[in-house]
């Protein structure tokens, strides 16, 4: 009969459990220690402080003024002359605006009706050019 | 030699040892118990669409000193889960601001459809209440992403 044959085997048929602990414990701090919480990501500004108010000859000025569809018009300080762009142009623009003047700033003035994005783009192309000195206004026209 | 005990001993049932099958049972309890409990953000994501930037990058400073500013699409305006009013950001910030010992960094969260009239009066506000270092929220954005637009 096929019972009589069975064998006494002395090896245990048990998965060990002793180091199961141990196991488990090693992936836990293996997790603790390559988890990264997401940091808060953004465009960094500086505002001016309360009642700081700096005079700024208008040769050293390059309005932006962001219209509610999107299209940026550029001014050269009081010249009455208007180029209408798009966000994409203004990085390759600022460029080329600096290494005329080193001192421009750049003044983004945005219409009250526009959505945020559209500023949020053209802050954005004066990062990527590197820009420092920006001033964020709302366009009264 | 001496004999130990006087030759008394007694043969006791009980173990003398703690049982220690169990205490890997009850560091997990423990652990599952505080990984539920602990709260990290004092404050829970509002439905909004981020706006898109390739400049984007992270703000350097600690996690406490980061105050968050929702402002929903239709404007209205969250700080840690509540609405306020417009007129109320400069007075709810302002003491925050000098409680943190001039370090707190304001992030605003907007909707990028929400018009630049809101964020400009929002500014305003954060000028009153003295703060100086804000971040506008923003994803980052793909190169791709944008050749395609």
């Amino acid at each position: 009969m096929a019972i009589l044959d069975k064998k006494k085997s002395k090896v245990s048929d048990e998965v060990p459990s002793a180091s199961m602990a141990d196991i488990a414990f090693l992936l836990l701090i293996f997790f603790l220690v390559t988890t990264t919480f997401p940091k808060d990501k953004g465009l960094a500004i500086v505002l001016p402080e309360q009642g700081e108010d700096v005079q700024v000859s208008q040769r050293n000025i390059l309005h932006m003024i962001i219209m509610p569809n999107g299209i940026v018009e550029i001014k050269r300080g009081e010249s009455p002359q208007v180029q209408q762009v798009s966000p994409n142009a203004i990085e390759g623009l600022w460029r080329q605006e600096v290494a005329e003047n080193e001192n421009m700033i750049a003044a983004v003035k945005t219409h009250p009706d526009a959505p945020y994005r559209y500023m949020v783009d053209v802050l954005d192309a004066l990062h990527m050019a590197g820009a420092e000195r920006i001033s964020l206004q709302l366009f009264e026209g | 030699m001496p004999i130990k005990q006087g030759g008394f001993s007694r043969k006791s049932e009980a173990s003398s040892k703690v049982p220690n099958s169990s205490m890997a049972d009850i560091a997990f309890l423990l652990l599952v118990f505080f990984m539920v409990t602990t709260v990290f953000q004092k404050d829970r994501q509002r439905p909004i669409v981020w706006p898109e930037a390739e400049a984007t990058m992270k703000i350097d400073e600690k996690l406490k000193n980061i105050l968050n500013i929702w402002v929903d699409r239709d404007g209205s305006i969250f700080i840690n889960d509540r609405p306020y009013e417009m007129v109320e950001v400069a007075t709810i910030i302002g003491p925050l601001y000098v409680a943190s010992d001039r370090a707190l960094v304001i992030s605003i969260r907007a909707d990028r459809e929400v018009t630049y009239l809101t964020i400009d009066l929002l500014q305003q506000q954060l000028v009153a209440a003295g703060v100086v270092r804000v971040v506008f929220a923003t994803m980052l954005e793909q190169r791709m992403t944008r050749e395609r637009r």
